[in-house]
């Protein structure tokens, strides 16, 4: 009986053996991918923002050089303003206006709710070179469409205005494309998250004299939260990154008032050969990411 | 546990996005500088056979960016030597940031076309191209017009450009609107000059008025077409680019901070943050611009996508190309275009590198390279070829010839060129948003100087 039970045993190690060497394996190609392609980037990153360098010579050690002068530098400070106001501006706006649409489409008939979803996925899953060519050509300084509403249709404007080539309102411009180009995937999230509410929790509430307002924050918002979690997360991140649309429409500019954190990296990187210094504002970015996305769990967690 | 993955996986994205292109101390010396090709090999006196296979990356300089006339050149090329050329076709918005890429990932191009503040002033200034002074023997120097030859020449003597064509910037105007804005008595159409600064800043004064709408852009969105806005600067007041030694910039000095405010007091000329060179060019060839800054012998004979022909704007308005307004001669901005070979460390494809520039630049081949450029040829002959009568046959070309003798110091090659340039629109972007004119030249031009000093 003693010798069945170690065999039995023996065979069960080596199963789990098999089966964990199988696990790796098929893990394998992800984990080259992530670490060659992922991993060893981040780490030459941090360990070039500690050197002065750039092209065509040996790099200098300059220690924390670089980082000291990011705070010393106006612009950076000005990219990093930036940043902060697309991601408190675009962040809520986002969450909430999906979220809206989505409470509004989500009583539709399931063929409107289709067609709703397609309507508002369709920038994401457009190309965005495409998206900001459309926009760029809308804001057009001389024959942009909001001008020739603005001037021509509704006579509000005495004279054109250049949107993207005027500090006052190029950043507007931005966060209302980014908005634009934003929402589909919160609402299609949104919707699916509302589907998955337990009905039954709702009647029971409503049967217990809830109005829908109450409903919606006491039943629905709570089961929702997971979704709200991810989407504020992933918003946030893609706020931060974002370089697409200042590089197709206004290069940082006019007079840095544009310029973003991500934008910054890649204009001293590329346009000043400043690599060293440019990772640094990647590193010091990364960081101000995972505190915030920590906050953003902390808090989801906690509610 | 799943948090702090979260969190670097977070952390992860954000990192490798910003580091796609930092060098390691290490790469930086082994791998991503090219070695010289004097170290790289093992000194051998034996001749280098050449390769059979090398890549040329090419701006687009004329029709040398038309895919179907560079395989005409490449095919021609490779029955007479039987080396095949893979040809990549880089634009102006993102060209460099490709080259510099490749170079960083030591995949540069074996050959590279375009003009001495890249080749020279830049990469070669960074150590990353060949000197191309054995190509260049005594009957070729003399041959090659001795300014565009000597803007090939980086401080340290090696050339590191072998220049193939070359034309003057200039700026151009809607003759059809200035003559019925009643501005064509404010210059010479002969000559193709303004009378003076006072009477070019009165004919965009007339042509506003005219029109009623912004005449000529000071764009600035980025550096693409700079020369333009450089030269009228610079032309408005007497001011200088850099000084003669091309050691320093010189665009803080009191005529250039003259010159911008008079701009900026100028009701027909907006700066524009919105647009570059080429959104200028094509607001100017659809009519909403009566005055183009960014110009040259490309856009005059362009018969612009409306087909209207050639010296001709979209809407079917005669243009008429000027030189810049000054109260003196004006000085233009010499666009010189040429060959550079970058310093990869294989001696095979130098050599068979070196074979494409003489072929193309001092053959009986030269005359089609020429042309296919659409500018000036550098040398009257080549190899006995001769190259003067190229444009013999093309009214417009043999025009524009009167704007060769205004070419002014070839200023491109002064070191920190690529940063001076990033610093002179964000100058302009800055004097446009309202920024103390004074206070903004000083503040780019220390940058720019900065970057010069190394």
């Amino acid at each position: 009986m003693p010798n069945k039970t170690v065999s039995i045993h023996k065979r069960s190690r080596r199963l789990m053996a098999r089966e964990t060497v199988s696990s790796y394996l098929f893990l394998a190609p992800f984990m080259v991918f992530f670490v060659m392609f992922v991993l060893y980037p981040m780490i030459m990153c941090v360990y070039t923002s500690f050197f002065d360098a750039t092209m065509g010579r040996d790099d200098i050690f300059v220690g924390f050089d670089n980082y000291v002068e990011l705070f010393n530098d106006s612009v950076f400070r000005k990219a990093l303003l930036n940043t902060l106001i697309i991601v408190l501006v675009s962040v809520p706006v986002t969450c909430a206006f999906s979220l809206w649409i989505a409470s509004a489409i989500s009583k539709m008939p399931v063929a409107a709710t289709s067609a709703f979803r397609c309507i508002f996925y369709l920038p994401v899953v457009t190309g965005s070179v495409a998206v900001t060519m459309v926009w760029r050509w809308m804001f057009n300084n001389y024959y942009g469409i909001f001008n020739y509403i603005g001037k021509d249709v509704l006579g509000v404007l005495d004279k054109n205005i250049n949107w993207l080539g005027d500090s006052r309102y190029a950043l507007g411009c931005i966060i209302l494309i980014l908005l634009t180009t934003s929402v589909g995937q919160p609402i299609v999230l949104y919707v699916s998250a509302l589907d998955n509410v337990d009905k039954s929790l709702v009647e029971a509430a409503e049967v217990d004299g809830a109005n829908a307002m109450q409903a919606f924050w006491r039943i629905k918002w709570p089961q929702m939260m997971p979704t709200t979690l991810y989407i504020l997360v992933i918003t946030t991140i893609n706020s931060f990154q974002c370089f697409a649309l200042i590089q197709l429409l206004t290069s940082g500019g006019p007079n840095h008032s544009t310029m973003t954190i991500m934008y910054y990296i890649y204009y001293n990187a590329f346009k000043l050969y400043r690599y060293g210094y440019g990772n640094a504002m990647g590193v010091i970015l990364a960081i101000i990411i995972a505190i915030l996305s920590a906050i953003q769990f902390r808090a989801g967690q906690e509610r | 546990m799943k948090r702090l993955t979260t969190l670097l996986i977070a952390m992860a994205m954000v990192l490798s996005l910003a580091a796609c292109t930092p060098s390691s101390p290490e790469e930086t010396e082994s791998s991503n500088t090219p070695t010289p090709s004097t170290a790289a090999t093992e000194a051998t006196d034996d001749m280098v056979t050449a390769a059979t296979e090398i890549t040329l990356w090419t701006y687009p300089i004329g029709n040398w960016g038309t895919q179907d006339t560079v395989d005409a050149l490449m095919a021609d090329f490779e029955a007479a030597t039987g080396i095949k050329v893979t040809v990549e076709y880089l634009n102006y918005t993102d060209g460099d940031d490709k080259v510099n890429t490749a170079i960083e990932a030591g995949a540069a191009p074996d050959l590279i076309m375009e003009g001495p503040e890249r080749l020279v002033a830049n990469w070669g200034d960074k150590g990353l191209m060949v000197d191309l002074s054995d190509l260049l023997d005594d009957t070729d120097i003399a041959e090659i017009n001795a300014a565009a030859l000597t803007a090939c020449y980086s401080t340290d003597g090696a050339c590191y450009e072998y220049p193939v064509v070359m034309t003057a910037h200039c700026m151009a105007i809607n003759k059809t609107v200035f003559e019925a804005a009643g501005a064509m008595g404010y210059l010479n159409e002969e000559t193709h000059t303004w009378n003076s600064v006072e009477d070019f800043v009165a004919a965009i004064q007339a042509v506003y008025e005219y029109t009623g709408s912004t005449v000529g852009a000071i764009y600035c969105g980025g550096q693409g077409g700079d020369q333009g806005t450089r030269a009228l600067v610079n032309n408005l007041c007497g001011g200088t680019f850099t000084n003669a030694e091309h050691t320093a910039y010189t665009w803080d000095s009191a005529e250039n901070i003259e010159a911008l405010e008079l701009l900026l007091s100028m009701d027909g000329i907006d700066f524009d943050a919105s647009i570059v060179g080429g959104d200028e060019i094509q607001l100017f060839y659809n009519g909403t611009l009566k005055v183009a800054f960014c110009w040259n012998i490309a856009q005059q004979l362009d018969p612009n996508t409306a087909g209207t022909g050639a010296g001709m704007t979209g809407t079917g308005d005669e243009i008429l190309f000027m030189a810049f307004p000054s109260d003196d001669t004006p000085q233009l901005c010499g666009g010189i275009w040429g060959f550079g070979i970058f310093d990869n460390g294989d001696d095979a494809k130098i050599e068979a590198a070196k074979t494409f520039i003489k072929y193309m630049c001092d053959s009986e081949a030269t005359a089609d390279a020429v042309t296919a450029a659409n500018y000036f040829a550098v040398r009257d002959t080549a190899e006995g070829t001769d190259l003067s009568g190229i444009w013999a046959d093309n009214e417009i070309m043999n025009e524009y010839n009167v704007l060769m003798p205004m070419l002014g110091d070839y200023y491109q090659v002064t070191s920190g060129w690529a940063e001076a340039r990033t610093a002179w629109w964000n100058m302009l972007q800055a004097v446009g948003s309202g920024t103390d004119v004074t206070a903004a030249v000083a503040d780019y031009a220390a940058q720019a100087n900065a970057a010069a000093a190394g």
